[in-house]
């Protein structure tokens, strides 16, 4: 509904323009709670605490110590398990679904205490599948699910996607970090990697204006075509979330606020009423919606042989190939020891006629090393 | 002279003496009371051999009191018309009655046939009798001398009243708000929407001066007998080097009652650059003192402080909801189809209602009543063309025009994710007026305006604005007339989407008026004009109808019920000319507002926030059922006093309330915001304002000169809950909050009327606060105090200059600055859902950099040679000359995780633009 809007900001580029802008330096005087996890009632329950930084900080990241407990309608209470970076886990428990849960939190350099209102127990029916369509731009990858009860109505997603890629050049050799190259043994490859990311916008969906309670193809996220995701296999892991009406807002209050400005007819951003709160001060600021419910999770993989054959990757350096002679034709410079020793530049292949080579082609390191930007380690889900 | 009749009847009237001779001169005895002179002359015809010649048609005004006893013709000829034009020559038997010029019978020097002897016997007796003439006299010409009313042999000291039409010479074609007056008295009148005046004088000769919106000034040389009538035909001013005036009214600036009124015809509109070419009447009104907007892509305006929907935009009466075309590029005025507008920003006459700001009143041309004529526009996105003639000649006219854009070649032209958005919209306008007769005018007016886009995504859109009235306008006599008035006023849009099936959804909404208004003016005396009337609008809204689209939607039907509202109001306002210096306008209208069934109302446990678990429980009402109504009076009071012939001091207060709410949820309106009418839980806004003004005329009233201070409370202006869902909302009460607001500030404005040089020059110091601290209302904006709004711009300034080097080159020039709007920034930042996100500052604590632009236009206009097939001109112009990217909103968005700043500016560059018209 909104998106037209958007669309028009951008069709006037003729007429109109967007630039950076940074005003001078706001910092608010204080710092705010931000409380981000579910309540998951039949899996691990994982509660980040952290605190809003400047606007001008470069780390966000700004993790927050404490004790933090789920506690039930019923007076039970259930305390979280720190394991670092202001992440408290409640490991696989099961919590009943007729009891309403809150979240309790102390935070340990001040002391002060928070609560999250009571919420009903809203578990998350399965997603049927995940599918993708071929558009004009690359993948569109939907989702469909399904409550038959009709009761869901409003859900929200978030992903990990996952990717097996590789570099520019698959090496065959290495440095033995001393004073030659030597053949790379097979553990030490480096030309397949697998990476990882998660989802950075706000998705949801609502079905509240349906007859049924259905969820047809749902953009989920999108990848283009010459994205290296698709190179070889990627892999997608989808959690669904059930919300009351009220979590609803709230996030579609996020998206729009966060997500959703720069267009000519653009709301204007508003006050985030989560459900959390100072025990002692109401007027203190908490950033943060505690939902209650179970989580349904699918994973999908895609090959690239489903995928057009004229999509090719685009690799995201420039490369060209060197050559490292043991001894350089014209300047007699052992280029092997200069640069592929060193690791300033790293072996490809070969060339030469004997058994030892002349010399061998080698490139920048992120045109040969794929852990740079990932990891050789297959994950265990992969298949 | 144009026949000469010969006129023997039968006597009619009683005749007591005998005739008798005298030597050879007959004599008569007669005794005439209010006699016309065919009752005259049969009386002396059948007592006699004379013979009378004139022209009856000259005499019809003409009474004749004469009693005498034995006198001769002469003698009663001399009295009955002494101190009249009429003279008579008597050669023999044949008496010739002539006017201004006698009959000469024969050539002999020092006959003289006018005696001034008086007999005591016979005392002349004049009296005066109002009497309905056949005929009005159409004064085409400024030398000749009018003589108005029944005339008599002597005039009787005291005040007649003058009235009539003024009309374009050319096309017939009322001329409004022409100011008619006798430069040696201080009162004078303005001819209203039809060209009406009436104007209270001293009898006798008269020189009446008249000046139009952008016609030339004339005068009339007039001798008033008793009441009458006289219509004026003034001519176009036409490609003049000396003036151009930006207001029809020199001298009302400061004779005027009205503070905070601004009056500007189409040439001056004409004259403003605008970033398409084409003439823009909103474009226009933003460059007035005391008006802002939130940038340059909006559709709406703010006066004074006012919200945009606070702004009554009333086209030849219609009410147009929207007023804009293309997401506010362009006004959804045909430039070639309006006359003039007016803005009141403060004095708002009794006659309106219903919004708290401002009344926006433009005002169509009439078609021509002589001949066919027309005109074309070609710019680079939108073409119009307006024809316009006689149905039947100097009777019945009619005007139509069309506009239309063709801006998909512009979209064509981006890239290939753009090029399969659309965009379009036409609009037409159509005018009759009919002259039934001299006393009874009819006038229709349509106007039909349509949008239609889509963006490169699924969801077309489409809204419109459908307007129809029929007014009648009746004189009951010279000092009374009445214009009633109905119509239907119509907004509608549509929103679509087909893409998903399962999700595709249609969405209507729409709003119907359908007005009913008897408007009655009468000039009691030459002190005191009255208004009065009675106004009623039926409101129908129908706020969403949302349905599958397709056979394999599961959308689920959801209309919200449809609202009934009832506007009524009766109004009486005085103009009272206390003394000379002192005018006084008193006005009340009393409005009453019925909100009616059917309809089911939640009602709410009384002083907790409208939240869903504070509803009682709900009523259904049966329709036409009166659920809830509210009462309230308006004031209208404004006062001027002339310090001296040039300097006046004014002021005024006035209240308002407003039944309809605009809720919109972005910072500018945009098509598909949501109307609410006021209801039991949605309370009427309403508003006041006092304010003052000095205003001064200079250098022969060519300068006028104007600062006026305001200050203004409003009160349950509809603000909306953070995050609320306004469309398809069935308790919208529950997502709305009522703010008060106030604003004030100070406007200073220069116009030069006239020269070679010509335009205005405004500052405005202004602030608008809002405040929302309505404890049931669930929460607060900015912890319940005051913050600026969205549209406050302390200081504005304001050129818009035009240079005619020759009748064919002139340049326009303007320069407008303000400072930059508030705007809500982020004060921290975190994570969360995966992304870095902001947190916001309270509302508008922050404001975007100034804004300042510049704009430059040439007019090339063809020859001016009268007698030629089409008349064309050329404008050519750059907007944003300095190209200054003016920030239009700022915004932080994520983009791949992290926070960014940016800034959106809307022409941010020159943009040149080129304009044909041609008319024929």
């Amino acid at each position: 509904m909104r998106h037209w809007k958007i669309y028009l900001a951008i069709l006037l580029l003729g007429l109109a323009c967007r630039k950076p802008y940074n005003p001078h330096v706001i910092n608010s005087p204080k710092s705010y709670l931000v409380v981000e996890g579910v309540i998951n009632t039949n899996d691990t329950t994982t509660i980040k605490l952290s605190r809003t930084v400047n606007l001008s900080a470069h780390v966000t990241s700004n993790p927050v110590d404490g004790v933090v407990s789920v506690e039930s309608d019923a007076g039970e209470a259930y305390e979280l398990t720190p394991t670092g970076g202001g992440v408290y886990k409640l490991i696989n428990t099961t919590l009943s679904n007729s009891h309403k849960y809150r979240l309790y939190i102390r935070t340990a350099d001040n002391g002060n205490e928070y609560r999250s209102d009571f919420a009903p127990v809203k578990n998350s029916p399965p997603i049927d599948s995940i599918g993708f369509k071929i558009t004009s731009k690359g993948l569109q990858l939907y989702l469909n699910a399904h409550d038959n009860a009709d009761a869901t109505r409003y859900y929200r997603f978030d992903y990990w996607e996952t990717w097996r890629f590789h570099s520019q050049y698959a090496s065959g050799w290495k440095s033995n970090g001393v004073d030659d190259v030597v053949v790379r043994p097979f553990d030490e490859e480096i030309y397949y990697c697998f990476q990882s990311d998660r989802s950075s916008s706000i998705i949801l969906g609502s079905t509240a204006k349906l007859k049924q309670d259905v969820l047809y193809q749902l953009p989920i996220t999108e990848i283009e075509s010459t994205s290296e995701k698709i190179e070889t296999k990627y892999s997608i892991q989808v959690r669904q979330y059930a919300l009351t009406p009220e979590a609803y807002k709230f996030w579609e209050n996020l998206k729009k606020n966060t997500e959703q400005l720069g267009s000519i007819f653009d709301a204007e951003p508003t006050q985030l009423a989560g459900n959390i709160h100072n025990i002692k001060d109401n007027t203190d600021v908490v950033i943060g919606y505690i939902s209650v419910g179970s989580v349904a999770v699918k994973r999908v993989f895609i090959a690239n042989d489903q995928l057009p054959a004229d999509w090719l990757p685009a690799y995201p350096y420039d490369c060209l190939l060197d050559s490292a002679w043991y001894s350089h034709p014209k300047t007699k410079v052992n280029d092997v020891r200069v640069k592929l020793v060193p690791g300033i530049e790293i072996p490809v292949t070969s060339y030469g006629k004997g058994i030892k080579p002349d010399g061998y082609t080698a490139a920048d390191k992120q045109c040969v090393d794929c852990t740079i930007r990932g990891t050789t380690k297959q994950p265990d889900f992969w298949k | 002279m144009r026949k000469i009749y010969f006129a023997s009847f039968c006597l009619l009237f009683f005749l007591q003496a005998a005739s008798a001779q005298q030597g050879n001169v007959k004599l008569f005895s007669v005794n005439f009371q209010q006699a016309t002179i065919s009752q005259v002359v049969n009386e002396i015809e059948s007592k006699s051999d004379y013979h009378f010649y004139y022209d009856p048609a000259q005499f019809d005004s003409l009474r004749v009191t004469v009693k005498v006893t034995k006198k001769p013709l002469s003698m009663i000829l001399d009295q009955a018309f002494k101190k009249t034009a009429f003279v008579y020559a008597i050669d023999q038997q044949q008496v010739f009655i002539t006017k201004n010029r006698q009959i000469r019978t024969e050539l002999a020097p020092g006959y003289s046939l006018r005696h001034s002897e008086q007999t005591s016997g016979a005392a002349a007796v004049t009296d005066y009798t109002a009497e309905a003439e056949k005929k009005v006299t159409e004064a085409t010409t400024e030398n000749k001398l009018y003589e108005i009313g029944v005339k008599t042999n002597t005039i009787k000291a005291g005040k007649a009243i003058l009235s009539g039409y003024i009309r374009d010479i050319k096309s017939g074609e009322a001329v409004t708000g022409a100011t008619i007056y006798v430069s040696n008295t201080k009162t004078g009148a303005a001819s209203d929407q039809f060209g009406y005046y009436s104007i209270t004088l001293p009898r006798g000769r008269q020189t009446l001066l008249i000046r139009g919106l952008g016609m030339k000034d004339t005068r009339r040389q007039i001798i008033l007998y008793t009441d009458g009538k006289l219509n004026i035909e003034m001519q176009e001013q036409i490609n003049s080097l000396k003036e151009v005036k930006i207001s029809g009214e020199k001298v009302a600036n400061v004779r005027s009652t009205d503070l905070g009124l601004a009056r500007l015809d189409i040439k001056n509109i004409k004259q403003i650059p605008t970033a398409f070419g084409e003439a823009d009447v909103l474009k226009v009104v933003l460059t007035l003192p005391g008006v802002t907007s939130v940038g340059e892509a909006t559709t709406g305006f703010n006066v004074r402080g006012g919200a945009a929907d606070e702004n009554l935009i009333l086209l030849d009466g219609n009410t147009i909801y929207n007023p804009a075309h293309f997401f506010g590029f362009f006004a959804a005025f045909n430039p070639d189809i309006v006359k003039d507008i007016e803005l009141y920003k403060s004095s708002i006459p009794e006659k309106f209602g219903g919004r708290l700001s401002s009344v926006l009143d433009i005002t169509n041309r009439e078609g021509n009543k002589k001949k066919f004529t027309g005109s074309a526009g070609i710019g680079l996105l939108t073409s119009r063309l307006n024809v316009e003639g006689p149905i039947v000649k100097d009777k019945t006219s009619f005007i139509f025009g069309g506009r239309t854009t063709y801006s998909d070649w512009l979209l064509k032209l981006l890239p290939e994710s753009y090029k399969h958005s659309q965009a379009s919209f036409y609009d037409f306008n159509l005018g009759i007026s009919h002259q039934v007769n001299e006393k009874n005018n009819i006038y229709l007016s349509g106007y039909l305006s349509q949008d239609k886009f889509k963006l490169n995504s699924d969801t077309a859109y489409k809204y419109s604005n459908k307007n129809l009235n029929l007014k009648w306008k009746h004189n009951f006599n010279n000092k009374l007339y009445n214009l009633l008035s109905a119509g239907i006023d119509r907004y509608q849009y549509d929103v679509s989407s087909s893409a998903n099936p399962v999700n595709a959804y249609d969405l209507g909404f729409n709003v119907t008026q359908s007005n009913f208004k008897s408007d009655f003016t009468y000039y009691l005396n030459n002190k005191h004009t009255l208004n009065f009337g009675l106004n009623s609008i039926l409101y129908k809204i129908n706020p969403g109808t949302f349905e599958p689209n397709g056979p394999k939607s599961l959308i689920n039907p959801d209309v919200i019920a449809p609202e009934k509202g009832l506007e009524s109001a009766i109004y009486l306002g005085d103009k009272y000319d206390v003394t000379d210096n002192l005018t006084i306008s008193a006005g009340v209208r009393l409005n009453m507002y019925n909100y009616l069934g059917p309809a089911t109302v939640n009602n709410y446990a009384p002083n907790l926030p409208k939240e869903p678990n504070n509803v009682l429980d709900s009523t259904r009402y049966p329709n036409g059922k009166f659920i809830k109504t509210y009462f309230g009076p308006d004031i209208r009071l404004s006062a001027r006093y002339l310090l001296s012939d040039n300097l006046s001091v004014k002021a005024g207060y006035n209240t308002l309330h407003q039944y309809l709410h605009l809720l919109s949820n972005s910072t500018s309106i945009s098509p598909t915001d949501v109307y609410q009418l006021t209801d039991v839980n949605v309370k009427p806004e309403t508003g006041d304002q006092v304010s003052l003004g000095l205003f001064k005329n200079a250098q022969n009233n060519t300068i006028e000169m104007s600062v006026e201070v305001y200050y203004k409370r409003l009160r349950n202006y509809l603000d909306y809950k953070s995050g609320a869902v306004l469309l398809l909302n069935h308790h919208i009460e529950q997502d709305v909050i009522n703010t008060q607001g106030k604003a004030y500030g100070a406007e200073f404005l220069v116009k030069k009327t006239a020269g070679k040089l010509n335009g205005w020059m405004s500052y405005t110091y202004s602030r608008t606060f809002l405040k929302q601290d309505d404890p049931y209302a669930g929460e607060f904006i900015n912890g319940g105090k005051y913050y600026p709004a969205n549209y406050d711009k302390p200081h504005a300034f304001n050129f818009n200059g035009n240079y005619r080097f020759t009748h064919r080159y002139s340049i326009s020039f303007d320069i407008s600055y303000s400072t930059g709007r508030p705007i809500t920034l982020p004060i921290a930042k975190y994570e969360y859902a995966g992304s870095e996100r902001v947190l916001y500052s309270d509302r508008n604590l922050y404001r975007i950099p100034d804004y300042f632009r510049s704009d430059f236009s040439i007019i090339i206009e063809g020859n001016h040679r009268v007698h030629q097939l089409t008349h064309n001109s050329w404008t050519i112009g750059v907007y944003n000359l300095t190209g200054r990217q003016n920030a239009y909103s700022t915004f932080f968005t994520e983009q791949s995780g992290v926070i960014s700043g940016y800034k959106l500016s809307i022409f941010a560059a020159p943009i040149p633009f080129i304009n044909y018209n041609i008319r024929f």
